[in-house]
């Protein structure tokens, strides 16, 4: 498949620390793509590349084949890009928001008027748009500013947070939009909405300290955690000399506990069975296992704690 | 992009119709009556011999079209940058950043001088307007030139200042700069001489001078019109640089 946003031994540096550090990827036309990652580890920086609105100091980012630094004017028609924090006009209706953008891209009135239709009714904003966009929620400001990059039609849209804000009917709207326009646009987000990337189930690039960790398919990034499952198990007094008993079990993996539930992973169903004959003398109150996830993945991963 | 900002500030003065009237209304007034009446009774004629009138009119024009520039340039290039974000989202459309630079500059400059027409309706319904028809055409002419160098000086603070108190501050050196320091209503023969050198060769206030050479003498110094024109020119190079850096493009 074609690529839609290459970067070529990118690098970006604030001062003398490096956010960004030789990074080189593709991204094929019409996927969506979530970048992962803890806090300060360079993935809105990376965002502001790819969108233009920074550059970076060492590097080359190409959008559908043309050099961003060299054809500017060109690669950012291609682009939409919607920030985390609000970025509207706060003295302006959502609507006079959308047009004002869908003017500067030099989008037909009757174009930009059917735009804002379609997708002011996929996000259930319709009733919204002659609010002041200071009036209105930060979840209807978020769905705003989506409805406003899709309105001059860019192959690229580029989110940091995308449902950042918003309540759960906004969040599945939001959802079914973004993948209904997958395919026909590349969708390059930041999230720490887990749950919501897992379902979103496609390719996930894990960043750390400004470089890509992981990259691939939900499946492939919990290859190797298949084995594994996360164990809870509450007693009514978990004391210490107990914790030290169980966390000691020789099958028992990243052991740690909160208040009276002991919190543990294994990679057999066999790990339970031991923990449980091993406090088989103490009240237990409630039991949970259940699979692997992305937020266990990181969470391992960057806690340092590894389950290898 | 002249198109997407004029219609911005368009639908700007149609969500905001009434307090925004009220102001624009006011303020020719309150300058006529709180200036203008008690000054004609201290300053029968300038230096030069102009009636007091024939000085102080365009001047209140020309000060009533910066109070006009000034909050629209404050709030795209300050509070839309600063705390809104706004001027980030702007920048990102497929345009080069001089012509942005040109295009808020234009749109303001052409609000500013609606402005200052209006005004000049609401002089002559409560006083008589002191200027000829080719006078209040050349006066607009000179107001364009001013609007575009007090505007390049605007947007060079509003893009390099961060903080609120600071702006405050220098806007209001900027105020009683304009207000005193261009000859509007105090004529530069009035400061020692040193200072009053520098006034006139500040090139903000040049622009007027060149207007009350015309309304005296019925002459036109286009070299002294080149001199602030060609500075407009650098200046928008320099803005552009300026939000370039601003903006880490």
């Amino acid at each position: 498949m074609e690529a839609s946003i290459t970067l070529k031994k990118v690098g970006k540096l604030v001062g003398d620390k490096t956010i960004l550090a030789g990074l080189s990827f593709g991204v094929e036309r019409g996927s969506l793509v979530a970048i992962v990652g803890v806090n300060d580890s360079g993935k809105t920086t990376l965002l502001k590349l790819l969108s233009g609105f920074e550059n970076p100091n060492y590097g080359q980012v190409f959008i559908h084949g043309l050099d961003m630094d060299k054809r500017r004017q060109e690669t950012r028609k291609l682009i939409g890009y919607v920030p985390h924090e609000n970025d509207l006009d706060p003295w302006l209706t959502l609507e006079q928001n959308i047009r004002f953008t869908s003017n500067l891209y030099k989008v037909s009135k009757s174009t930009a008027s059917a735009r804002i239709l379609r997708y002011a009714d996929a996000l259930n904003l319709t009733q919204n748009l002659n609010e002041l966009a200071m009036n209105v929620s930060h979840g209807t400001q978020k769905k705003t500013m989506l409805v406003r990059e899709l309105v001059h039609d860019p192959d690229v849209l580029i989110m940091d947070e995308p449902t950042g804000y918003m309540d759960a009917e906004s969040i599945r709207l939001t959802w079914d939009l973004l993948k209904e326009l997958k395919g026909n646009k590349t969708i390059v987000y930041v999230s720490n909405a887990l749950v919501e990337i897992e379902q979103a189930h496609d390719r996930i690039l894990v960043f750390h300290e400004g470089q890509i960790l992981m990259d691939g398919h939900l499946d492939k990034l919990l290859e190797s955690t298949l084995d594994y499952h996360q164990f809870q198990i509450e007693f009514e007094n978990l004391s210490k000399e107990l914790y030290k008993k169980l966390a000691n079990v020789a099958t028992v993996v990243s052991p740690n506990r909160l208040d009276n539930i002991f919190h543990f992973y294994g990679r057999t169903r066999n790990v339970f069975f031991d923990v449980i004959r091993t406090a088989s003398d103490e009240l237990m109150i409630d039991l949970n296992v259940k699979k692997l996830g992305l937020r266990d993945l990181l969470d391992s991963e960057f806690a340092g704690r590894g389950l290898d | 992009m002249i198109y997407a900002l004029f219609m911005r500030r368009i639908w700007s003065w149609k969500n905001r119709l009434v307090p925004s009237l009220l102001l624009l209304l006011t303020l020719p007034v309150i300058l006529f009556v709180l200036v203008g009446l008690s000054l004609n009774n201290i300053m029968r004629n300038s230096l030069s011999g102009m009636p007091f009138e024939l000085w102080v009119i365009p001047g209140f024009i020309f000060i009533i079209s910066s109070m006009g520039l000034f909050p629209l340039i404050y709030r795209d290039f300050f509070d839309l940058r600063v705390h809104r974000k706004v001027l980030a989202h702007v920048v990102l459309a497929p345009y080069r950043k001089r012509i942005m630079i040109c295009g808020y500059l234009i749109v303001s400059g052409i609000e500013a001088i609606i402005l200052g027409v209006i005004s000049i309706g609401i002089f002559s319904a409560i006083s008589s307007f002191p200027l000829s028809v080719i006078q209040t055409l050349f006066m607009i002419v000179c107001l364009s030139l001013y609007l575009l160098l007090l505007g390049n000086f605007l947007i060079s603070m509003g893009l390099l200042i961060n903080t609120v108190t600071t702006f405050s501050m220098i806007s209001f050196i900027t105020f009683i700069f304009i207000l005193f320091g261009n000859g509007f209503i105090i004529e530069f023969g009035f400061f020692p001489a040193g200072i009053a050198s520098f006034l006139k060769w500040q090139p903000i206030s040049i622009p007027f001078q060149v207007f009350q050479l015309f309304i005296n003498t019925n002459i036109i110094d286009w070299q002294m019109l080149v001199y602030p024109l060609v500075l407009v020119l650098f200046w928008v190079i320099a803005n552009t640089k300026i939000l370039k850096w601003k903006l880490r493009h």
